[in-house]
């Protein structure tokens, strides 16, 4: 069940409504139809991985009780250890294990010692690389004394199992969501109206500008041997604002679609492509991934602490890891590996922190400085992209290499009968858009937000890509 | 609470307004085209005479030479359409009749697409613009699966078929732009493609005992006087499963095996279409047989 499919247009107003008018006594029962419509949501997609959630959502539950209980330092170290490795485990037999027989395999054969690797017939259960997390930083905060356990196996459950973060996120923290549903909700007007506006907005990134997108991105990476250097560049920001688009656009109504039931989330996305510098973009990009990785293995690894030398290592660790994290493939290391090289010149610097203030533009000359950093920051971001949309390293090594040397920077006719130049006047439109709300969580609110809404409605119905639909890409992550 | 369902309510009057709008919109535009597709020539056109017309699939698109029957004499018109179904052959046959054609014979390519008696999504959807104007396109819908939302929701058929009806095709026609769909009297010659697939396997095929849609066209023909002629058309000689064509000889006795009259690779451009030279032997061919006077 998607969340711009009909049959979530069915399902939503079904939960509001018994949500708000029947089950609305007690946080107790509201939080159990939450649960069991949250369970109804992720069977729909294979009910069998049900047992997979909820045997995760137990451990965590009892190894943490465990190790607040814990009486020796040993008896804790084994209840945290049980839980990470238990947690670890499954991510590395469901997502893992054929990517490393692989990859093992082929560096014997290498080597000339023949060897063929044993692989699982195992489909990644949605939502894993989440629901792992958001177990996992709970537990590790239990160990840590940060959070106390909870003992409510209902709340608790609700925490990981949230149906609008369970499948693509944003990764929860235990110290935001769980206070909220450990009391009742009470309906809040405003909250509400944020929350529509923002599953409109959330829509448009969606179906007019993410699976649009993905038509031309696509038919431009699947051909690009035949494609000249206009059509490959293109088509790396085509690729670019899919996944903005079609990540964002999740995000944005995961958290729309939240506010209705009185929940906040952690916002997940705040303008990355505005991003001044690399650093910048990491922290306005998937902000509860990078906010994950930085508290629970930059920090613990010693952080900036300890030397440069140090600070480089951990650099590169958490940007490799949150490539691997995307998928069991070399091509989203190399974009975790690219990324982090980015952001070496920042770190040797110390000016990672430069751009954390509100981008200012105005007729002067610092203004075009700020858009030319803005500009270099988008270019290298879609470099890297590359990489993380082509189907091997070498792939998109050529594709880089042919925007070099083709040179031929002519309006091409694309294999599904469109022009390559086709879409730049929507992003131009889409962009403008986000620039000028960029102060705000979303454009469609404040005032004329019916008038915005109307031509949000009608923009998707009549740009809309629904006939060709993708699935939204962090599914399958 | 209650304002918040007022405030649901009223974007759901814009949803519709919205919508109601479009679909009224867009269906003005496509009840002005003319030049992009056969569908649409046929639909806003008015009574016409023809002594030939082709239906089928792309089998008949790209493998019945019109101008070689007009040489004849012969005022034909090649209404084949690539991907298209019976479905839609029978559809468009019976909007001739609607539009009140005068029709002497009709070839139908009957062949491979006597395997099932299904909508083709694409090539039927650019028949959906018309739903509400035309009585033959709304009773040909009644029995499909979807007709209720098609037909009721505003704008849910341009939503859903967006790449064939959408906002795209409404550029195309507003700007004026043609295809090469009626070019040629419809006949779409093909090229010899390097690396065209030339294999082809039919196996699992199996020709349907009483299609639906064939005996539509075959008593739509019966009924208005019209000479039916029915043929296989040829594939190319690395097709696995070539006894498809005998099963479908068996079930259909009237149908012509034309399957083998050309073979060679050669006069393939892919294995189950023939190139112009191939689609000439072929016409020349159904010509000496059929229209030899």
């Amino acid at each position: 069940m998607f969340f711009n499919s009909l049959a979530f247009a069915i399902f939503l107003p079904i939960v509001f409504f018994l949500y708000w008018f029947v089950f609305n006594k007690t946080k107790s029962t509201q939080n159990a139809l939450l649960i069991v419509a949250s369970y109804y949501f992720y069977s729909c997609w294979d009910w069998r991985f049900l047992f997979l959630l909820v045997f995760s959502t137990f451990l965590d539950y009892y190894t943490g009780i465990q190790i607040e209980k814990g009486k020796s330092e040993q008896s804790r170290k084994f209840w945290f250890w049980l839980s990470v490795l238990v947690n670890l485990g499954f991510l590395g037999i469901f997502k893992y294990y054929n990517f490393f027989a692989t990859s093992f395999s082929e560096l014997l054969n290498s080597v000339g010692i023949q060897a063929s690797p044993i692989l699982l017939k195992v489909i990644l259960p949605v939502g894993i690389s989440f629901y792992t997390f958001h177990g996992l930083s709970y537990v590790i905060d239990i160990y840590y004394k940060r959070i106390k356990a909870e003992y409510n196996f209902v709340d608790y459950s609700l925490f990981v199992s949230y149906f609008p973060l369970l499948v693509a996120g944003p990764i929860e923290r235990a110290t935001h969501l769980l206070p909220q549903v450990k009391v009742k909700r009470e309906f809040d007007l405003e909250k509400a109206k944020e929350g529509v506006c923002q599953i409109i907005w959330g829509l448009v990134k969606k179906v007019i500008i993410a699976d649009t997108c993905a038509t031309y991105a696509n038919a431009i990476f699947d051909n690009y041997t035949s494609m000249n250097s206009f059509s490959l560049i293109l088509g790396a920001v085509y690729f670019a604002f899919q996944i903005y688009g079609d990540f964002s656009g999740y995000s944005d109504i995961a958290l729309g679609v939240s506010k209705l039931f009185g929940l906040d989330l952690l916002r997940n996305f705040n303008y990355p492509y505005f991003s001044r510098d690399i650093a910048e973009f990491w922290r306005r990009w998937h902000i509860s991934l990078s906010s994950w990785f930085r508290d629970y293995l930059y920090i613990p690894l010693g952080g900036s602490k300890g030397g440069i030398w140090m600070k480089i290592r951990n650099t590169f660790i958490i940007f490799v890891v949150s490539g691997f994290w995307h998928g069991a493939n070399w091509t989203y290391i190399t974009w975790g590996f690219i990324n982090a090289i980015y952001f070496l010149p920042l770190l040797l610097r110390n000016s990672n922190r430069n751009n954390i203030d509100e981008i200012k533009v105005t007729w002067n000359l610092d203004s075009v400085k700020v858009i030319v950093s803005i500009l270099t920051t988008f270019l290298i971001t879609c470099v890297a992209w590359v990489f993380f949309r082509a189907r091997t390293i070498s792939d998109a090594v050529l594709y880089l290499k042919r925007i070099v040397t083709n040179r031929d920077f002519a309006f091409q006719f694309l294999e599904n009968d469109r022009y390559n130049y086709e879409l730049l006047l929507m992003i131009g439109i889409f962009v403008l858009v986000e620039w000028n709300n960029r102060t705000k969580v979303e454009p469609l609110s404040g005032k004329n937000s019916m008038l915005k809404i109307a031509l949000a409605i009608l923009a998707i119905m009549a740009f809309g890509t629904f006939s060709d639909y993708k699935e939204f890409i962090y599914f399958q992550f | 609470m209650k304002r918040f369902l007022i405030y649901l309510v009223k974007i759901l009057f814009v949803t519709i307004f919205i919508a109601v709008v479009l679909d009224g919109l867009y269906t003005a535009i496509f009840m002005q085209s003319k030049n992009r597709g056969k569908i649409e020539a046929v639909i806003n056109s008015k009574a016409k005479n023809y002594d030939v017309v082709i239906l089928g699939s792309s089998r008949a698109n790209n493998h019945f030479v019109s101008q070689m029957f007009e040489d004849k004499g012969l005022k034909t018109f090649n209404y084949g359409m690539s991907g298209g179904h019976l479905f839609e052959a029978s559809l468009m046959l019976k909007l001739m009749i609607e539009r009140k054609y005068e029709i002497k014979n009709v070839i139908l390519e009957a062949d491979l697409n006597l395997s099932n008696d299904k909508e083709s999504d694409g090539v039927s959807a650019k028949f959906l613009p018309y739903i509400h104007n035309s009585e033959v396109i709304k009773d040909h819908f009644l029995s499909q699966e979807n007709f209720n939302q098609l037909y009721y929701i505003p704008f849910y058929r341009y939503v859903k078929y967006d790449s064939k009806i959408g906002f795209r095709e409404i550029y195309n026609i507003t700007k004026g732009e043609s295809t090469n769909a009626l070019d040629n009297q419809g006949y779409y010659p093909l090229a010899k493609h390097k690396n065209g697939n030339m294999k082809n396997n039919i196996l699992n095929l199996k020709p349907l005992p009483h299609n639906k849609y064939y005996e539509e066209i075959k008593s739509i023909c019966k009924a208005n006087n019209i000479n039916f002629i029915a043929v296989m058309t040829p594939m190319c000689e690395n097709v696995v499963g070539m006894n498809y064509f005998d099963k479908v000889k068996k079930a259909y006795p009237e149908i012509h095996n034309y399957e083998n009259v050309v073979i060679e690779n050669k006069y393939f451009s892919s294995c189950g279409h023939m190139t112009d030279a191939g689609a000439k032997i072929f016409t020349a061919r159904i010509l000496k047989d059929f229209f030899n006077k």
